[in-house]
Parts: C-alpha cells; sequence; structure tokens
C-alpha cells in the first residue's frame, strides 16, 4: 500500500538546500513561458469563448432573416421573390449628423430618423402596395431586429478578427466584458420575433395598454403621424389621454403630439406611463413614481416633450413599470400584464394628489403599442 | 450549456365579462387583440371582451 505519513514537502518541491535541477526547471519554465506568451494563451482562452457568442450571433442574424423573409412570402403573395430586396434594406447604414457643434441637433437627429423611417415604410410598400398599415408596420420592426442583429454580429466580427489578425490581446478585453450584455440584448431581439409576427403586445406597451383601456368608448382623434389623442372626465377634471395609434408596432411622434396639445391646450399636469429597464436585484413588474418625463429612445421625443412642458410651466408625473431588456421586447409577461390595473389607479391617485377640480391632465400612455388597440 | 432547460412560452388571452366579471382564460387564437368583444358569456348574458394577452413561459 502507499504510505501518505511520510511525505515530505520541501523534497517534492525543490525547497530544501539539495534542489534537484530538474523541478527547479518545471519551476522555471511555466514563469518563462507566462511572463513571454502569457498575454497569448491568454487570448486563445478568451477566443474561443468570444468564437463561440459570434457563432451564436451569426445564428440569430441568418435565423431573423429568413423568418423576415418567410413572414413577407407567406402572408403576402408576390409576384417577384422579395430576398434581395429584403437583403439590401437590411444592409442599409446610417450616419449620425456631426455633434461637434451640439447647438441645434436635436432637429437634425429628429430629420434624420424620421427620414429613415419614411424611406423604409415606403419602400417596405412598394413590395405590396396593397399591405395594410398593421402589416407594413409588423414587417417595419422585423426589418429593424433583423438589421440590429446584422449590424451586432459585424460589429463584433470585426473587433474580434482585428484583435486576432494583429494578436492584441488589449483589443480584446473590452470585447469579451461587452460581450455578455450584447449576447443578451441579441436573445432579447431574437426571442421578440414570434410577438411581433403574431401581432401581440410586448412587455413595452404597458403603458399604451393602461391608456388604451381609459380611451375606450371616446372619439379618437390624431394628433400626430400614428399617434391619437381623446377627452374624457375624471373626478372634475378633464383628462386628454394620448399615445401611439394601436394595434400597429410603432411608438408614435409623442414629441409632435405634445408640442401640438400644448399648444392648443391649458394643461396643469402631464402624467407619462412607460416601462422601464430594471436594475439588477429588483424584481420584475413592480410599479414606482417619479418626476419627469419617461420615455425612452434616442432623446429626441423627451426633449421635445421636456421643451413643451417647460415653456408652458407644466409638471411632469412619471408612472413606469420595472422590467428586463427581454420582458419589454418580448411577449408581455403575466406579472407585467396583471399591473394594468394597479397603474391605472396609480395614475387617478396622481390626479387627485397634484390636480384640483376644473383643472386639464395630459396622460401619455409611452411604448410600442403592437396588439393594443385604444 | 448542456444542463440548460429548454425554454417555452405560450401565448394565452385572458377575457372577462362585462357584466359577472368572470375571468376566462384560453390559449391564444390568431386574430385576438386587447379589449376587443370575443363571445356572449357562458355564465351570464354578458359579453366576454379581451383583458389581457400574455405569455408563460416553461422550463423542460
Amino acid at each position: 500500500m502507499l504510505d501518505l505519513t511520510n511525505f515530505d514537502f520541501d523534497e517534492l518541491f525543490g525547497f530544501g538546500d539539495d534542489s534537484n535541477p530538474l523541478m527547479m526547471l518545471i519551476w522555471i519554465l511555466p514563469i518563462i513561458l507566462f511572463v513571454f506568451y502569457g498575454q497569448r494563451i491568454q487570448l486563445y482562452v478568451t477566443s474561443n469563448d468570444i468564437k463561440k457568442s459570434i457563432g451564436k450571433l451569426n445564428e440569430y442574424k441568418d435565423e431573423s432573416k429568413k423568418e423576415l423573409i418567410n413572414f413577407v412570402k407567406n402572408n403576402f403573395k408576390l409576384k417577384d421573390d422579395p430576398t434581395k430586396r429584403i437583403e439590401m434594406f437590411l444592409d442599409y447604414f446610417s450616419i449620425m449628423p456631426v455633434d461637434m457643434d451640439p447647438n441645434g441637433i436635436v432637429p437634425k437627429v429628429q430629420h434624420f430618423i424620421r427620414s429613415k423611417d419614411d424611406y423604409t415604410r415606403a419602400h417596405v410598400k412598394s413590395l405590396h402596395p396593397e399591405i395594410s398599415d398593421f402589416e407594413l408596420s409588423k414587417i417595419q420592426t422585423l426589418l429593424e431586429i433583423a438589421s440590429t442583429l446584422q449590424l451586432l454580429y459585424k460589429v463584433i466580427n470585426h473587433l474580434f478578427l482585428t484583435a486576432k489578425k494583429q494578436n492584441n490581446f488589449p483589443l480584446i478585453l473590452p470585447l469579451q466584458m461587452m460581450l455578455p450584455f450584447i449576447m443578451e440584448q441579441a436573445e432579447a431581439l431574437k426571442d421578440a420575433i414570434p410577438a411581433f409576427k403574431a401581432g401581440q403586445p410586448v412587455g413595452d406597451g404597458i403603458g399604451p395598454m393602461v391608456v388604451g383601456k381609459m380611451m375606450l368608448n371616446t372619439i379618437k382623434k390624431e394628433s400626430s403621424f400614428q399617434t391619437v389623442f381623446s377627452e374624457t372626465e375624471f373626478d372634475g377634471r378633464k383628462l386628454y389621454l394620448l399615445k401611439a395609434e394601436g394595434p400597429l408596432s410603432t411608438v408614435g411622434r409623442l414629441g409632435d403630439a405634445v408640442k401640438n396639445l400644448t399648444s392648443d391646450h391649458k394643461f396643469d399636469a402631464i402624467i407619462m406611463i412607460d416601462a422601464a429597464l430594471k436594475m439588477e436585484g429588483e424584481e420584475s413588474a413592480t410599479i414606482a413614481r417619479g418626476f419627469g418625463a419617461a420615455i425612452g429612445g434616442i432623446g429626441v421625443e423627451r426633449f421635445y416633450i421636456e421643451e413643451a412642458a417647460t415653456a408652458k410651466n407644466i409638471p411632469i408625473f412619471s408612472i413606469i413599470v420595472r422590467q428586463t431588456a427581454k420582458e419589454a421586447i418580448g411577449l408581455m409577461t403575466k406579472e407585467i400584464a396583471d399591473t394594468a390595473d394597479d397603474v391605472r389607479s396609480q395614475v387617478y391617485d396622481v390626479i387627485k394628489e397634484n390636480t384640483q377640480e376644473g383643472q386639464s391632465i395630459l396622460v401619455i400612455g409611452v411604448g410600442n403599442t403592437m396588439g393594443v388597440p385604444q | 450549456m448542456i444542463f440548460d432547460k429548454k425554454k417555452i412560452t405560450t401565448a394565452y388571452t385572458v377575457e372577462q365579462c362585462n357584466s359577472c366579471r368572470k375571468e376566462i382564460k384560453r390559449k391564444f387564437k390568431e386574430g385576438d387583440c386587447l379589449f376587443s368583444e370575443t363571445v356572449k358569456c357562458p355564465s351570464c348574458e354578458g359579453i366576454l371582451s379581451i383583458e389581457k394577452i400574455f405569455g408563460e413561459t416553461i422550463e423542460q
């Protein structure tokens, strides 16, 4: 039997005076190896993880493109194969306005985004001129998802190949750090496809869902492109309800709508209801109240809402429903859908607490209104 | 990962009677749209309208 009681560690590791030259070599060789080739070894190990993620991104990109092409082919009997045109749309790139002089950049960004949206809408419509606005908005969203996944794949692959080509380990480090967040976004986008194809409400639609129900049985008027409002009364106050036009897959043009409405009416408060990204550790589908314009996106709509509110000295209150990025763009979860009644009663609470009878309040449901009519 | 469980999300529609407030949960059907009226309530003379559409995820 092996006797483990008389083990001499000094001898084993060569600590003693009578050091074994072979053992010393075993110690020194790896040190030399790691000093000179450490970064390269680390590069190879990290590369394998990144390569796996890039493989997944490539899969998501191909899958989203296939889903989009099949959706167009199956729903609209087109004479010509739309594949080439769809591929061309996916390759469109965007150049944001120069921001060396930030003065007046918001109208420029707005113009750029709207031109891009209008162009895409017109060209998708040209595929099948009889297409309904609902189906058109679905295709536009699917196109947006597929092109975002394509862009993510291209950028990550470019950074990875550049680092590999130059054996540049520091270049791969930021990529390794950012990749889990990027993969989370990519998975969320890929998982959102079935909901948008089926016209189901997404987590981001909680604001429009709350306001949409309040707008039922009222007369709806257009306040800006793909954005509607209606008037109703609550507890002696006049409520103006505003949301993107459902059930289209759109966020509307709330900035323009608020600008138009505030120039025509006098408001004493603005209440915005939106989905907000939850922090790690926070529970999903929890409601919170706050101040300021609760609206995401690039910032253009928020800028115009804040500008209009500031010019007329109107306080902005907001109610948010916390959720993850995946929940926000995917099919609405039961927990989020269950908050709708609670959020609605909180809207009424905010109105009662902060306004008086005879005053006017603008209530805005912010978010993608896919599958949420009014 | 090899130990990751496959997640399947199923869409459901919840209808509520405008009279007796009874709720009926069923699988989502194509054409279901929030707030739209669907059929007569099986327990009273009211009309069912779609109150919620959501997804539930199970791990397999």
